[in-house]
Order: C-alpha cells, then structure tokens, then sequence
C-alpha cells in the first residue's frame, strides 16, 4: 500500500510507528543517540531508554590547513534519557539489515 | 513565705505599735475616738454624754419612740435588710442634727486618730499582692458614701454631710482597722471565750437589753448617734462587700477572661482548676466557720455593749483578752507561712464582719462574698498578672499554687494529725513536681508556638491577599485541570495507582477522579498511601476543588442570562481566562473517534478478514492443513507479507482499539437501563470485533509467509499487546490464536533468530534477540498458558503435532518457546493421565484410541529429539560456537534448565525402551555434571546446587537420584 492512501498527515505520526522501538536520534553538537523511544511530545522531547550516546569530538590541529581536522569518537552508555527537544536535529528506525 | 513581701516580724511588730497606737490615741484625746462596741473600749464615750442630755427631749420631742431604734444589734440580727435603709435613716437624723449644733471639732479631731490607723492599715496592706482588691473597695467605699447620706438625708446641709461623710469614713476605716490586724486564729481564740463568756452572761443579756432599751434615752445618746452612723457605714460596706465580687471579678461568673482560654487546653490547668476545687471547699468550710465566728461576733459584740454596762465582766474579758493575745502571738509564729490567708482574712473581715453583713450572709445563706472566695483570691492576682509577661504569669502561678498548697497544709495541720499532714504535704509535693514538670513541657511548646506565631505575624506580605483572591488564583489552576476524560487524561497515574493498589491487596476502589456530570471532571491522581498532612491536604483541596466547580457553573447559568444586559452601559466583558488559549494549529481530524495524531490509519489497512467460517471450524482447518502439512490445492489469494511499517501502523490502531475497549469497559451502564446496556453491550462486541479482525489471525495460512500476525507479533510492543487483547477475547477465538501461533511457529522472530543466541558474542543483535525471547515467554506464551491447561488429550495432541510434525521440528525445540510450549503440553497430558488414574466417571476417561494416537504421537517425538538431545542444551550449542566445554559455559545451568525441565517430563511419557535411550544419551552429560559438582571445580556453591537440581530433576523423573550416581 503506498504511503498516500495510509494516510500519514502529519510528521509526528511516524515517529508514533517508532514508539517503543529503537530509533536513532541525531543530535545538535555532533552527538547522536540509539535508544528505545519511549515517549515524545511536540516539541520533539524524548524519552529513550537503553541509550548510547555517541559524541564526536572534533580536534582542530592547530597551525594546520583545513580538512587536517582529528575526529574523536566518544560514547557512553545511559539507562534512561530525557532528551530536549530544541536539540533534536532528526530521529529514524534504525537502519535494517 | 516571704515572696508576697511579707514579713512576719514586721507584721507582728506593726500589730502591736497599731495596738498601742490606738490606745495611746484614745487615752491622749479623750474626745475623739469612737470605738463603740470594741473590747477596748474604754468607757469614755460614757463621759461624754453627761453634757446635755436634757435638752434631748426638747431636741427630738419625745423620747418615747427613740427607744428600741437604737437597739440596732438587737434588732438588725433577726430582722429583715429591707427594713434596715428606713432605720439608718431615723438614726441619721438624730445625730445630724447634734452634730450640726455640736462644733466640727469633734469630727476632725475624730478623723485624726483613724486617719491614722488609715494610713497604717494601708502601709500594711501595702505589703499584701491582695491589697489590690480591698483598697479598690476601699476608695469605692468612699464613693458610695458620698452618696449615700446624700440620698438618705432629707434635710442635711452640706457641711453637716462633709463632716458626717468624714466621719463615718473615719469610723468605719478606724474600725476595720483596729479589726483588721486581727487574724483568724484570733478570732477563734474570741470565739472560744465569747462562748464561755455567753454561758454565764446569757441569763443577764436580756436584762441588759432591756436596760440598754431603758438607758437609750437618757443615757447612749452619743452612743446611739455613733452607732447609726456606724450602722450606716457598715450597711453600705455590706452593700459594698456585695458588690465588688460582680464589679470586680465579673469573668468568674460568666465567661473566663480571654487569656484563660489557651491554658484551658493544657494538662496544667485542670490541675489548676481541681486544685482551686479543693481550695474553694476548704476556702468554703473557712467561710463557714468565718460565718460562725461572725455570728458569735455579732454576740460578742453585743456582750461588748453589755460590757459598757457590766464593768465587773469586762474586768475579766481583759483578762482573757491579754490571753488571747498572748495565744494569738504563738500561733502567728507558728503558722507564719500562712500569709496570704492572714491577708485575705484581712479582707474579709474589712467589712463582713459587720453585724449586717453577716445577717445577709446568714438569711441568704451564701452571700456572694462566700460564693466567691476564689474570685477575691484570683481577681487581684489576674488583675496584676494580666500586664505582666507570660513567663513571669507563669512563675507565679506556680508560686501561687505553692502557696495554696502551703495554705492548705496549714489549714490542715491544725485540723490533722502531723502524720496525716505530713502525708499530706508529701502528696503535695509530688503533686507540684508534677505540676512543675507539666508547666515546663507547657512552657517550652507555648515558646515555640509564639515563636511561630511570631514569625507569622512579622511576614512582610501578611493578608496581602484577599480570600477571593485566593479562591481566584484557585480557580484559575483548577480550570487548567478541568477535562472532558479525567480518566484518559490523569490515565497513568489511574493505571498505575489501580496497579498500585491492587498489588496492597487493597479493595479497589473507584477511580481517583472528581467529575462534574458530563461536563468534564479532575483527574486526581492516586490516592496517598498512609494518613497525614497530605491526605488531608489533598481531601481539602478536592472539596475545594468541587465547591469552585460548583460556583463556576452557577456563575455560567447566570451568565446565559447576561444576555438581557445587553443596551445597558458600560464595557461588559465576553472574554475571561476561562476562554480557551488559541491553538497554533488546527488540524481537522478525519475521525472523531480516533485523536488527531493517528486518525489516518483507517480500517482500510487492516485486511478485511474471510467472513462465513465460525471461529471453532476456522481452527479446525488450520489444525487440519497443519497436520496434514501440505496444502492440498485450495486456491488462496496471496499477498506480499507486511511490511514493518505497516505492521506497526496496525499496531498502533491496535492499541488505540484495546484502550478504546478499556475504556468502554469501565463506562459500563448498569443492567438495569436496559436499553442503554444493550446498547453499550453492543458496542462493545462490535470494538472487540473490530480487534479481533484488526489483529488478522483468521486471514488463511497461505496468504503470506510470514503470516500477517506473525507480523504483528514481530515487534516487542506486538508481543506485549497479545495479553491485553486477549483480556477482551473469547475462549474459542483464543484457540484459534494458539493454533495459529503453532502453526507458523517457525516464522516467529524469536524462532528465526534462535541461532544468534547460541553465541557469547555480546552484540545488540543478539540482546535484541534475547529481550524478545524473554517478552515472547513473559507475554504470549504466558497468555496461552490457562488455554493449554484447560485442553483436552485430544487437542493437546493436535497442538503437539501442529507444532512436532515438520521437517524442521528440531529446530523448534532448539529455541526457549519452543521447549517451553511442548514442555506445557507434556506436562498438561501427564496431569491427565493422573487424573485418569483417579477419576471415576467414564466421559472423564479417554477413549483407548486416543491414548494410543498420543502414543503414537510421542512415539514420533522420540524419533526427532532421539539423534539430537545433546543439541537441545543451549550450553552445548554454545560451547560447539565457541569451542569451550559445555560444562564451562557461564550461566550454562540457567540456560540448560528449561531442558533439563523437557527432557523430565518427557521421560514421564516414556516407555523403558525409550528412557533407556535417553539415559543412554545422557549418560556422559549426567556423569559430568555430577563430577564436576563433586570435585567442585572453580564453580560457587549457587551454581552447584542448581546443576544438581537440574540432573536431578530428569532423574527423579526416572526414579533416580544424583546420589546414586557415583563418579
């Protein structure tokens, strides 16, 4: 069935789908996060649990021309998160093998 | 006692310079003092009469009349009061008129002497706390005397009333005087010999009345004029002595002052209160006995006139006197603690121990000087403590109570024995500490809440706000919680307190919500568990919250009225915070039913189900092609499987359905409106309708591979939705659910995915795997657990065939639900066998076909676990992945458990051939198993003890034990 005559209205009725499943959060500040969405609100506030954020950390060497930039990648892992929604940037189902 | 500024010696010495004060005045000037009717009198006033007493009859007529008039103490004993203001009046106007025509020198000269004694009396009473109340009498004496001659004379010039206001201020002052340094034990001690006295004089009292009567006109003119005057002073001080208790301490009667409202909460003051019991009855038998002395006094007082006359006698009442004096000094010595009662014997006795006075106390019985000995003990002291800090009014209560009690042991000591006083006195003690201690506790909580009070009081922003401001504010907040579906709207906190209290065990009660008809209504959470302030702060504020509501919609019926304001002037305003905020976007919602967010997913996703077949038959023909295993040719229409959107988009229409159907549960209409039940009853069959097509477990077998439910039951929220619709179904549609989940057994997620738990790699894959393997056992097949022990042999068989009867049967009993599942069906069979066994009706029995078509049916499981039972352990499997020993595969014994489980409730079935298989197979599994407990390689005595448990749950099964098996 195509996704017109599903009716989707509206772009909050797709993250609904993902409710209680993983999605992957993208983040403002290089950070992204994988967690099972619990609940969200309009403003894209979320609740996720079972969460791994993970941060890059970029390191401007100093003296040298762009592009010469080093990426660090952190991550940590969270039991339960609530995530402002100004700082979501995009939030998906994990991509499926 | 020496805290009321008392002292003894003082008091003793001053008596005495009174004393002889007073008979050194009367003695120096021989005019002036009238002391008529006192025991020392020394006779002058007899002098003085000689002067002019013919000119009496020309003065006043005749003396005829004069005669018993002047008898007061005769006559005002038995007489009436009422009669007394006419009496006083005649008196008056006989002296008057001598003491106009007899020079003011007299008077002036007799006001000096009692002037005196005035000021002496009072520089003794100074030292009292209980002055207060006398001297307050005292100057309203004064005040009723000026007024008194004023409304008794007729015809009395101003000076004659000047002089005869002094004088008989000067008289009576001079005579409580001389009375007033007396103290109780005085009085008793005249009382004593007044009564000897009388014995003897009784006989010649009548004869000196009668002389008295005879000598009243020749001879006590001067005498007479005195004792009217007298009469008079001691008619108003009755009057007086009848007033103050009202005037003075009027809060005793009626209601208690206003700072005796706290106290009366505390412990301390019935204490108080039993203790000015006790003290009132004791203050009461005093005033009797007082009343008594007063009466022999008023004898004695007219011995006293007869002593006048009968010099001989009075020869000897000196006599007793100076004895009496001498007595009175020791017992001062004695009971000198007894201060206040000496003061407040003082008191009494300034004017009730005159004649008139104790003749209303006498006819009324209880004057209400008696009836308030308490109000002229107390009044003074809360006069005075009124102005003082709490502190100090407590300290001196407590001394106060100290003293009555020293009072009282003084009142009983004369009465008591020492031993019982004694007694007494170490009771008070203990009474006191007790009271100390109480008065203590009092205090310190009385500091703490003025100190709260205090803090209060000095908030900056007291009553800045009004009550209706407050209410305003109120109703502002609760019209923010005000919604058409309280329930759905407070719905977790509704959910989880029913939750909460059903696992209390508590009675479920009705939901926590306030509605307010069909209007809408507050969610109010759950309720508190224990009792306390916030209980009853959430109970206010319900009641608060109702009775606002209830305002807010009266104020909404006047306002349709309001209507009729309209053409009136001035701004009338439409709009108020009730009005709704505006809404930045307005979404139409396609089906009201349904909220906006998820309207779109229509009934048209769902695939409408095949109409016709009953549910029973439907499971029928699945079991049947399931048995069969291959489709014999029926044409069916195929479709592409779902997809995970849209399987998810179906769930959530699911969700939505099973909270609609919650919902309308809880909405049920009692049986008793017919119509609205069968409407409701109707609706409700047509949601759990809607459900059961949604959740697509009728649509064919072939349809789809995996099959739509298969579909649906892949996501973890599927697997968790299957308890909650199954709530709202029939048995016989459960059935079919169970069969059908049989039948695609092997295209479930968790049967798929099997194989990635047999690896230690800790991937998310494999957690993944693992949750929704644990949330398949905790959710579906929990939910078919009460179906399957409800089956019959011959269903279970089917199921166990459904499930046994494909070529990848292995594979199935390779995964936790699978084993788990064939092992209820064994287990389920076995229970009925038992109850084969025992039962006793035939239709319980099954038929021998059948117990042998589930032999055979076991028969066939044999032949698939035989050549793979080792396989079956998860150890194993994961110790061939990873290459270790299955024995050292951590956790193994957790993992093998459920096996261990199968492979005991199989050997139940078994017949010995086959058990001897099994045996067989797991000989060296057992053999290892049990080693390695007993040599005890590095595992923890936990884990031993499960591997024990485990073995020896397979072999218990056999009739074994791990015991028996030796390495």
């Amino acid at each position: 069935m195509d996704s017109a005559a599903s009716g989707i209205q509206e772009p909050f009725d797709l993250i609904r789908l993902s409710l209680s499943e993983r999605v992957f959060v993208k983040l403002r500040g290089d950070r992204e996060l994988t967690g099972v969405l619990h609940a969200y609100d309009g403003h894209m506030n979320l609740i996720l649990s079972d969460v791994e954020e993970t941060i890059m950390i970029v390191d401007q060497v100093e003296g040298s021309a762009n592009g010469q930039n080093t990426v660090n990648i952190a991550k940590r892992k969270i039991d339960m998160l609530f995530v402002r929604g100004d700082g979501v940037i995009l939030v998906s189902p994990p991509l499926r093998t | 006692m020496s805290f009321f500024g008392f002292d003894e010696k003082n008091l003793e010495s001053e008596k005495r310079r009174f004393l002889e004060d007073a008979a050194r005045g009367a003695q120096e000037e021989n005019l002036a003092v009238y002391t008529w009717g006192e025991d020392s009198y020394d006779g002058l006033g007899d002098a003085l009469q000689e002067g002019d007493d013919e000119l009496n009859d020309e003065t006043f007529g005749g003396a005829g009349e004069v005669g018993k008039d002047f008898d007061f103490s005769g006559t005002a004993l038995p007489g009436d009061s009422r009669t007394k203001p006419s009496e006083p009046a005649n008196a008056q106007s006989l002296p008057r008129y001598q003491v106009v025509e007899q020079p003011a020198t007299r008077t002036v000269q007799s006001n000096q002497p009692s002037r005196t004694n005035h000021s002496l009396e009072s520089v003794w009473d100074d030292k009292s706390p209980f002055s207060v109340l006398p001297r307050m009498n005292g100057a309203d004496r004064t005040a009723e005397h000026a007024h008194q001659p004023a409304k008794a004379s007729t015809f009395a010039t101003a000076p004659s009333q000047h002089s005869n206001l002094h004088q008989s201020i000067g008289l009576s002052l001079g005579g409580n005087a001389h009375k007033g340094v007396r103290t109780l034990e005085e009085i008793e001690a005249e009382m004593l010999a007044a009564a000897a006295a009388r014995q003897m004089q009784l006989h010649a009292q009548a004869q000196a009345e009668a002389q008295a009567q005879a000598q009243a006109q020749t001879q006590a003119l001067p005498q007479s004029l005195s004792q009217a005057q007298l009469t008079q002073a001691q008619l108003s001080q009755a009057q007086m002595r009848a007033q103050p208790p009202r005037q003075g301490t009027p809060q005793h009667g009626l209601t208690p002052p206003p700072r005796m409202h706290p106290h009366s909460q505390s412990p301390r003051f019935h204490q108080q209160q039993q203790q000015h019991q006790i003290h009132i009855l004791q203050l009461q038998q005093l005033q009797q006995q007082q009343q008594q002395q007063r009466l022999l006094e008023l004898q004695e007082q007219r011995e006293r006139q007869q002593q006048q006359q009968l010099r001989e006698l009075q020869q000897q009442l000196r006599m007793e006197e100076l004895e009496r004096q001498r007595q009175l000094r020791l017992q001062q010595m004695q009971a000198g603690a007894a201060s206040h009662l000496q003061s407040q014997a003082i008191h009494q006795r300034h004017g009730s121990l005159s004649p008139s006075l104790s003749d209303r106390n006498l006819r009324r019985g209880q004057s209400p000087a008696m009836m308030n000995p308490r109000a002229q003990m107390e009044a003074p002291f809360q006069q005075s403590m009124q102005y003082l800090p709490q502190d100090i009014q407590l300290q001196q209560r407590l001394l106060a109570e100290m003293a009555q009690a020293e009072f009282m042991n003084n009142m009983q000591a004369g009465v008591q024995s020492e031993r019982e006083a004694r007694e007494e006195r170490e009771m008070q003690e203990v009474l006191r500490q007790e009271a100390m201690r109480k008065i203590m506790e009092a205090e310190k909580s009385e500091e703490k809440r003025r100190r709260k009070l205090a803090k209060i009081a000095q908030a900056r922003y007291n009553d800045l706000m009004t009550q209706s401001d407050k209410d305003f504010i109120t109703r502002i907040q609760v019209s923010q919680l005000v919604t058409q579906d309280p329930y759905a709207d407070d719905f977790y906190a509704q959910v989880y307190s029913a939750l909460l209290r059903s696992r209390l065990g508590v009675q479920p009660e009705d939901e926590r919500v306030l509605k307010f008809g069909s209007a809408g209504g507050v969610g109010l959470g759950f309720g508190q568990k224990g009792p306390g302030r916030r209980q009853t702060a959430m109970q206010r504020m319900e009641a608060q919250v109702e009775r606002i509501v209830q305002n807010a919609r009266l104020r909404e019926k006047e306002k349709t009225s309001l209507n009729s304001l309209q053409g009136a002037l001035g701004k009338t305003s439409g709009r108020s915070y009730k009005a709704a905020p505006r809404q930045l976007l307005q979404v139409d919602s396609t089906s009201p039913s349904l909220s906006p967010a998820h309207a779109h997913i229509s009934k048209a996703d769902v695939t409408p189900p095949r109409d016709g077949a009953g549910a029973t038959r439907e499971a029928a023909n699945i079991g049947r092609r399931a048995l069969r295993t291959t489709g014999d040719g029926e044409v069916t229409v195929r479709k592409e499987p779902l997809t995970q959107r849209e399987a998810l988009m179906i769930l959530e229409r699911l969700y939505d359905l099973v909270l609609d159907i919650e919902q309308h549960k809880r909405e049920e209409v009692p049986t008793e409106e017919e119509e609205a039940h069968t409407a409701w009853s109707e609706h409700l069959s047509y949601l759990t309708d809607q459900l059961w097509k949604g959740l697509q477990v009728s649509v064919i077998l072939e349809t789809s591979e995996p099959h739509p439910f298969v579909s649906l039951l892949t996501p973890i929220k599927g697997k968790r939705l299957l308890p909650r619709v199954a709530r709202h179904l029939g048995s016989d549609q459960l059935r079919i659910l169970l069969t059908l989940i049989l039948a695609c057994f092997t295209q479930l997620d968790v049967v798929k995915h099997a194989p990635i738990l047999d690896s230690l790699h800790d991937t998310r894959e494999r957690r993944e795997v693992e949750d929704q393997t644990q949330t398949f056992v905790g959710s579906v097949v929990q939910t078919l657990l009460p179906l399957i022990a409800k089956t019959d042999m011959h269903m279970t068989r089917a199921y166990l065939g459904i499930l046994t009867d494909r070529p990848d049967a292995v594979n199935v009993l390779r995964t936790g639900p699978g084993i788990a599942l064939i092992t209820l069906f064994l287990s389920r069979v076995a229970v009925l066998k038992q109850n084969m066994a025992t039962a006793t009706e035939a239709s319980e029995i099954p038929p021998p076909e059948e117990l042998a078509a589930w032999q055979e049916q076991l028969d066939h499981l044999f032949e698939i676990v035989g050549p793979h039972i080792l396989t079956l352990f998860p150890s194993v499997r994961i110790g061939i992945v990873s290459g270790l020993g299955f024995a050292n595969v951590p956790n193994a014994d957790v993992l093998d458990q459920p096996v261990w489980q199968f492979l005991a409730s199989l050997a139940v079935h078994a017949n010995s051939e086959q058990q001897s298989l099994l045996v067989t197979a797991l000989r060296e599994v057992i053999l290892e198993l049990v080693s390695s407990v007993h040599k005890g390689w590095d595992i923890d005595p936990e884990e031993r003890k499960t591997r024990l448990n485990n073995i020896n749950l397979f072999l218990h099964a056999l009739g074994l034990d791990a015991s028996q098996i030796t390495v």
